[in-house]
């Protein structure tokens, strides 16, 4: 049963992924962006130097923890140990939000660390809107769920992926982190059409904008896979533009970067172009 | 395995992390070349995380072995140990014993995994406050002989001891910066080697193996009194557990030195 949480508020801002080599950028100086974001796994630890220098940037900068193995799309329900440690980690740190993803990532005996995709079934539906109840109940606020970048789709698949967001948000309440480098590789890889997949989508329901790079196909390899691991491609910057103006108030954009993570100001200078973007496609027309 | 074996979404996904792990098995009935190009993409996705997360936690290692050795040494962890934590570093649980058992002709390879293992371990370890020598010493004034006898000690959460066989202080030490030359690994004799933190930096020493028994017994439960009969040995006579005694509390100097002991225990 889905009990009521908290509105999650809106939050504009501009923001990247606090990682290991941006540390000291981040404690030594200020840098211009307007929260950080960090992996949840990373934190949920029972102390040491990380911790405390997650504590150290909350003192200056909202913070959002993001995870990538609640595994919410877990046939078997979730883990009750991660749920607690996520939770003390929350009431560590007193996020903006916390997220995850809309995937799965272990059975009952093996873990894939990877964010493997969902049967969109009413079946899988009713599955995670159940582990949804249980994860938001256990943390006692509304959770934001992102969309994932997927490599196949299934053959018993009942549903398209935004009409699954769609009715997820409607049964627990949830809220959607949208990765717009996600539905890119998504489109491309399944053949819908990603304008398609905004318009059928519940905007009001979004908070957070996530931005990364991908490996783009090959004459080898069709498949276009989610790295986050170089610039963020053109074709995602023009559907960010496009989301953007579609959204009905401002949500946090990030600049996700996980891997062959380059200095501060070349992020920096990715973040400015996404808030260029938005200031853009907000700007109302003239008359 | 067919549709009808396969119709419920918790059958589906252990099929398909069964699909990830092994990429012999066959992929479900239904599936064409569409579903098969994807499941190549996680099937890669899987190795290749958990071999750079053990490639990220195993460094030195991998500097010893070199990339191909390590390399191959990982994937061998990976397929014989798939994880089941949440924790992606959990997945370097048990490589010093893969390490054993895949470099048997260098044993120091085991001992280096082992070591970088612990401190990544002490790295996330709760918080504690050592107990230093002033604080022991107003905490003992009062004791009698029978109160150091049943004396019981409480130290850093996840500290470690073992017994080694090579000098992984030197090896340590060489395997941080790829211009120094390798050193020979073998000690003459086998060494303690106790590993904790240093506030909130991972360290480690070598040590008499006599400190490193009297450390991991009294970490188990062990009386201060326990421990000098244990480095008493068999049969002792008074010398031997007068030296016994003062071995002991040789140990006892350096823990509280190095900051190891967090307290005593009521």
């Amino acid at each position: 049963m889905s009990q009521k949480h908290s509105t999650i508020s809106r939050f504009g801002g501009f923001g990247l992924g606090l990682r290991r080599t941006h540390y000291d950028d981040f404690l030594d100086g200020d840098v211009p962006v307007d929260f950080v974001e960090v992996i949840s796994e990373n934190y949920m630890i029972e102390g040491g130097r990380q911790l405390r220098i997650l504590e150290q940037v909350r003192e200056k900068l909202p913070v959002i923890i993001h995870g990538v193995s609640m595994s919410i799309g877990s046939a078997g329900g979730l883990d009750t140990d991660y749920l607690a440690k996520l939770k003390q980690l929350e009431r560590r740190i007193d996020p903006l939000w916390v997220s995850d993803h809309l995937c799965w990532t272990r059975t009952s005996a093996h873990n894939s660390h990877d964010l493997l995709p969902m049967p969109l079934t009413e079946e899988a539906l009713q599955a995670v809107c159940a582990n949804i109840d249980q994860a938001q109940n256990a943390l006692g606020r509304a959770m934001l769920f992102e969309n994932p970048s997927s490599y196949l789709t299934f053959p018993e698949d009942e549903l398209t992926e935004w009409e699954f967001l769609t009715e997820m948000t409607r049964r627990t309440g949830c809220y959607l982190l949208l990765d717009i480098n996600n539905i890119y590789v998504s489109a491309a890889n399944h053949g819908f059409s990603a304008q398609d997949y905004l318009a059928g989508l519940p905007l009001e329901r979004v908070r957070q904008i996530h931005l990364a790079g991908h490996d783009p196909a090959t004459p080898e390899r069709a498949i276009i896979i989610d790295t986050h691991d170089r610039k963020v491609a053109d074709g995602v910057w023009d559907l960010y533009a496009k989301a953007v103006g579609m959204l009905p108030g401002p949500v946090a954009t990030m600049i996700e970067r996980d891997d062959h993570i380059p200095p501060l100001p070349e992020l920096l200078a990715e973040l400015d172009r996404a808030r260029g973007i938005a200031s853009e496609a907000r700007e109302p027309v003239p008359a | 395995m067919s549709a009808s074996e396969t119709t419920t979404l918790a059958e589906r996904q252990a099929a398909f992390m069964r699909a990830i792990l092994d990429d012999a098995l066959p992929l479900p009935l239904g599936w064409g070349n569409s579903q098969a190009a994807g499941m190549a993409v996680y099937r890669g996705n899987y190795r290749s995380a958990l071999m750079d997360a053990l490639a990220d936690t195993f460094e030195r290692t991998k500097a010893y072995v070199g990339e191909q050795a390590f390399s191959q040494a990982s994937a061998h962890h990976a397929i014989a140990n798939p994880p089941a934590s949440w924790t992606i570093d959990e997945a370097g649980a048990g490589f010093d014993a893969t390490c054993a058992e895949l470099f048997g002709d260098n044993p120091e390879v085991a001992e280096i995994a082992w070591l970088e293992w612990a401190m990544l371990d002490l790295a996330t370890a709760p918080d504690s406050e050592p107990l230093d020598p002033a604080g022991f010493g107003a905490r003992t004034a009062q004791f009698g002989d029978e109160d150091w006898m049943g004396l019981r000690l409480e130290f850093q959460p996840r500290a470690m001891s073992r017994i080694v066989h090579h000098d992984l202080t030197a090896l340590w030490t060489v395997l941080g910066d790829e211009n120094e030359p390798r050193p020979d690994p073998s000690l003459p004799e086998p060494q303690g080697c106790l590993v904790w933190r240093e506030g909130e930096r991972p360290t480690f020493i070598l040590v008499e193996p006599g400190n490193a028994h009297a450390f991991a017994a009294m970490q188990g439960g062990a009386s201060y009194g326990d421990v000098i009969a244990l480095l008493a040995g068999d049969a002792p006579d008074d010398q031997a557990v007068q030296n016994a005694a003062m071995r002991a509390g040789g140990y006892l100097g350096q823990w509280l030195q190095e900051g190891i002991v967090t307290g005593l225990k009521a």
